[in-house]
C-alpha cells in the first residue's frame, strides 16, 4: 500500500457521514451537559440559599418567642418576689420589722456604700459596629503594602 | 474492539443525556407548575406581606432593680377560614377550654364579614390556657391519623405581649396603667408612653426566604429605672392605710423626696387600684385628679405654708430669728379680722415661737409688713401657682391669687401667709420648701433615675430650678424649725435624729365658708437637718378622730421617718458626726 492510498483512506474516514453525525451528536450532548451543569449549580445554590433564608426566618421567630418567654418568666419571678410576698415570707419565718433604735451601725474604714440601680453593663457609649478583622476586608496588595510599611518601620 | 468502544461511548452518552434532559425537564416542570402563577403574583407584589409590629413595651424598675411593670405572654386565638375543616369541633373545644359561647364562635366562623378570611375568636388568652389548647390541637391531629373524626385544623395561635404589674397595686398612683391598645394612662405610663412603647411600625416582610436578611429589626421600648424605692413605697402605703383607719381620714398621701437631688423615693396615695385590672378604674375614681393626690389635687395646705412666709420675711430682712412682736390674738387685714388657731393672744414671741405655736397673727403681720408685691414675688419664686415639672402625667398647677386678679382681696395677703386661700399640691409645696432644706436651692422633683436602651444606660441629673432665698436664710430657718419641733416636743420627732418640720391644719371651704369641723391635716418635715436625706410630706383628708395636724399627721410623719431611716441606712446623728470627723 503506497502513501497515496493511505491518504485517501484517511480522507475517506474524515468525511464519512456517520462520523459527521457523531460529531454533531457529541457537540449537542456537550451543550446539553453544560446547560445541565449550570442548571444543577443554580438549583443547588438557590435551594441552599432558600433553606438558609427559611432558617433565618425560623430563628427570627424563635428569638421573638424566646424574648417573650423571657419577659414572661421575668414577670412571674417578680410576682413571686414582690414586696408583699417577701414580707409575708419573712413574717412566716419569724422575722419582724426592725426599729431604728435597734439598728447598730459600725464604722468600717474605707467602705463606701454601693451606688443604686445600674441595670445595663455598658453605661459608657461604645461603638455599635462590630470590628471586622483586616483579613476579611483588605486585599492582597493592601496586606503586602502593610507588611512592607511595617517591616520598614521596624528597621 | 472499535465497535465495543463505540457502544460504551454511546451508553455513557445516553446516560448523561438522560440526566441532562431530566434536569432540564424538572426546570421546565417547575416553571409551569400550578403554583407558579401564585408565586409570580407574589413577585409582582414585591414578595412581601404588610405586618404591623408592636415592639415589647419597655419595663419599669424601681431604683434597686425590682420590676414594677413588665410584660407577659398572652395568645390571640383565631380561625383561618380558608383552611378550617371542622368548625363545630373548633367551636365546642374552644368553648369548653375558654368558656366562650359555642353558638357565638360558630356564628363567627360561618358568617364572617365580607372579604374576611381570618376571624379572631379570643384575645389576651392566658398563656397556660393557650398552651393547653395548642397541645389539644396537636393531639387531635395525631388522633385523626389513627381514625378519629375531626381536628382543630384552621385554629391559629398568635402569641403577643401584654402589660403586667407584678406588684399589683403597689405604687399604682405613680405608675399608671396601659390599656389593651397599648396606650399608657396616668403617671409614668402616660408621661413616658412614647419611650416605653417603642414605635409601632408597619413593615413589609419578604415572603421570599432568600430575602430573609431584609426583615426589619424593630427595637423594643426603652426600659425605665425609677427613683422610687419599692420597699419604702410599700412601707409608706401600709402606714398611710393604717393612718386612714386610725384617724378616720377620707384619704391621704405620703410623699418622700431627697431634697438635695429631687429624687422621689415614694409617692403613696389613696385610693389605689390593681393595675392588672385597669378596667376597674371608673369604679374606683370619680375624677382623673383623684388618681394621684400628690400631684393632681391642689388644696389649701394651711400652716405648712408658714415655712415659706417666714423664709420670705427672713430673706427680705424684715425680721431675724430673735425679732419679737406682741401677739394680741388678732390682726385687721383688708377689713377682716384674722385670729390665731385657738383664738387666743400669745403675748411676746420671737420668730421661732411664731413657728412653734403656729401663730396666724404673726404670719399675717409678716406678710403685711412685706407688702403684697414682695410677698407674692417670693411666693411665685417658690413656685406656687406653677407646675413643678415633675415627670408624671396629670400634674395640676394649683392657684396663687395675686393683686390684680378679679378674685383677689386685700385680706388674702393675710390669709395666704398661713396657707388659707391658696391652693397647692403636696409636691408643689415640697419643691418650694426644698430650697429651705437644700441651702437655698429648689430642686425639680423627678421619678426617672435612668433609661436603658440598646444596652446603654442614661442617667438623669439633678436640676436646680431656682434660688428663691439665700443659703444663710435657708440654714437659719432650718435651725428655727428644728428648734421649734424640739421645744414643742412634737409627735413628729424620732429619737437620735435632728429633724425640721411644720404641721398644718387647714379648714376646708364648704359653700364659700370655712367649716371648722372639716380640715386637711398635714406635716412637712426633713432630716437630718445638717445633711438632709429625706423630705416627707403627709396629708390626711378630713381626719375625724382629731382635726389637728399635730395629733394626726405628725405621728404619721414620725412613723414613716423612722421607716425611711432604717430602709435608707441613715445612721443616728452621733454616728454620722463621727464619720464626718474621720
Amino acid at each position: 500500500m503506497n502513501i497515496q492510498n493511505v491518504n485517501h483512506l484517511v480522507q475517506a474516514y474524515k468525511v464519512a457521514p456517520w462520523r459527521v453525525q457523531r460529531q454533531w451528536i457529541v457537540n449537542l450532548l456537550l451543550a446539553v451537559l453544560a446547560t445541565a451543569m449550570v442548571a444543577t449549580l443554580y438549583l443547588d445554590v438557590t435551594s441552599k440559599a432558600a433553606l438558609a433564608g427559611r432558617e433565618i426566618q425560623n430563628l427570627t421567630a424563635f428569638i421573638t418567642e424566646s424574648q417573650q418567654r423571657s419577659g414572661d418568666l421575668q414577670t412571674q419571678l417578680a410576682s413571686l418576689t414582690s414586696a408583699s410576698v417577701m414580707e409575708q415570707r419573712a413574717l412566716d419565718l419569724g422575722f419582724r420589722p426592725v426599729k431604728s433604735e435597734e439598728v447598730e451601725y459600725l464604722i468600717v474604714p474605707g467602705y463606701f456604700a454601693p451606688e443604686p440601680g445600674v441595670l445595663s453593663s455598658a453605661s459608657i457609649p461604645q461603638l455599635s459596629a462590630l470590628s471586622i478583622p483586616p483579613e476579611y476586608n483588605e486585599s492582597l496588595f493592601d496586606w503586602m503594602d502593610e507588611k512592607i510599611v511595617s517591616s520598614s518601620r521596624g528597621q | 474492539m472499535r465497535q465495543q468502544y463505540a457502544l460504551r461511548t454511546q451508553l455513557v452518552m445516553a446516560v448523561m443525556g438522560f440526566i441532562a434532559f431530566a434536569i432540564i425537564f424538572q426546570i421546565v416542570r417547575l416553571q409551569n407548575s400550578y403554583v407558579t402563577p401564585q408565586i409570580k403574583a407574589n413577585e409582582l407584589n414585591g414578595q412581601t406581606e404588610l405586618h404591623t409590629i408592636f415592639p415589647d413595651r419597655g419595663e419599669i424598675y424601681d431604683r434597686n432593680g425590682h420590676l414594677l411593670a413588665g410584660n407577659k405572654t398572652v395568645f390571640e386565638i383565631g380561625v383561618d377560614l380558608t383552611s378550617v375543616r371542622y368548625p363545630e369541633i373548633i367551636a365546642s373545644t374552644v368553648s369548653l377550654e375558654l368558656g366562650i359561647d359555642y353558638s357565638k364562635i360558630l356564628s363567627d366562623i360561618h358568617n364572617p364579614a365580607e372579604g374576611v378570611s381570618y376571624v379572631v375568636i379570643a384575645d389576651f388568652v392566658d398563656l397556660n390556657k393557650g398552651e393547653r389548647l395548642k397541645e389539644l390541637k396537636k393531639k387531635m391531629k395525631e388522633d385523626v391519623k389513627n381514625g378519629s373524626v375531626g381536628d382543630l385544623t384552621g385554629l391559629n395561635f398568635k402569641a403577643h405581649p401584654q402589660r403586667s404589674y407584678p406588684e399589683i397595686s403597689l405604687a399604682s398612683n405613680l405608675i399608671g396603667f396601659v390599656n389593651r391598645e397599648g396606650r399608657g394612662y396616668f403617671g409614668i405610663e402616660e408621661k413616658y408612653n412614647d419611650l416605653l412603647a417603642g414605635n409601632p411600625v408597619q413593615v413589609l416582610v419578604p415572603i421570599d426566604p432568600n430575602k430573609a436578611a431584609e426583615i426589619t429589626h424593630v427595637p423594643n421600648g426603652t426600659t425605665l429605672i425609677l427613683t422610687i424605692n419599692r420597699d419604702l413605697q410599700a412601707a409608706a402605703e401600709k402606714i398611710l392605710d393604717d393612718a386612714l383607719e386610725t384617724y378616720g381620714a377620707k384619704g391621704g398621701t405620703i410623699v418622700i423626696m431627697d431634697p438635695q437631688t429631687g429624687e422621689l423615693l415614694t409617692i403613696a396615695s389613696t385610693p389605689r387600684m390593681d393595675l392588672n385590672q385597669f378596667w376597674e378604674y371608673g369604679t374606683i375614681y370619680n375624677n382623673a385628679s383623684d388618681f394621684n393626690l400628690a400631684i393632681s389635687t391642689p388644696y389649701e395646705p394651711g400652716s405648712v405654708l408658714k415655712i415659706l412666709t417666714m423664709a420670705a420675711a427672713l430673706d427680705s430682712g424684715i425680721v431675724t430669728p430673735g425679732t419679737t412682736y406682741l401677739d394680741t390674738g388678732s390682726i385687721l387685714v383688708g377689713g377682716a379680722w384674722i385670729k390665731n388657731w385657738d383664738g387666743k393672744a400669745w403675748g411676746r414671741q420671737d420668730m421661732t415661737g411664731c413657728l412653734q405655736h403656729s401663730l396666724n397673727v404673726c404670719m399675717a403681720t409678716l406678710s403685711t409688713q412685706m407688702e403684697a408685691t414682695r410677698f407674692y414675688s417670693y411666693m411665685s419664686n417658690f413656685g406656687l401657682g406653677h407646675l413643678t415639672g415633675v415627670d408624671l402625667s396629670g400634674e395640676a398647677a394649683g392657684r396663687l391669687k395675686t393683686p390684680g386678679d378679679s378674685d383677689w382681696y386685700p385680706v388674702d395677703l393675710g390669709t395666704n401667709a398661713f396657707g388659707q386661700g391658696v391652693a397647692v399640691t403636696p409636691l408643689q409645696i415640697m419643691t418650694a420648701v426644698s430650697s429651705v432644706a437644700n441651702h437655698g436651692r429648689s430642686v425639680m422633683p423627678r421619678t426617672l433615675y435612668a433609661m436603658v436602651r440598646d444596652e446603654r444606660q442614661y442617667n438623669t441629673t439633678t436640676q436646680i430650678v431656682g434660688s428663691p432665698i439665700s443659703e444663710a436664710t435657708a440654714d437659719t430657718l432650718s435651725e428655727m424649725l428644728a428648734n421649734s419641733l424640739e421645744f414643742e416636743g412634737s409627735a413628729a420627732l424620732v429619737p437620735g435624729y435632728r429633724l425640721a418640720g411644720k404641721t398644718g391644719t387647714a379648714e376646708i371651704p364648704v359653700n364659700g365658708f370655712y367649716d371648722s369641723t372639716k380640715t386637711n391635716a398635714s406635716f412637712l418635715g426633713w432630716g437630718p437637718v445638717d445633711d438632709p436625706k429625706f423630705m416627707i410630706y403627709v396629708w390626711l383628708k378630713e381626719p375625724s378622730s382629731s382635726i389637728w395636724g399635730s395629733e394626726t399627721a405628725a405621728p404619721v410623719f414620725a412613723q414613716i421617718a423612722e421607716k425611711t431611716i432604717v430602709l435608707l441606712d441613715i445612721p443616728p446623728d452621733n454616728i454620722r458626726n463621727k464619720l464626718v470627723q474621720k
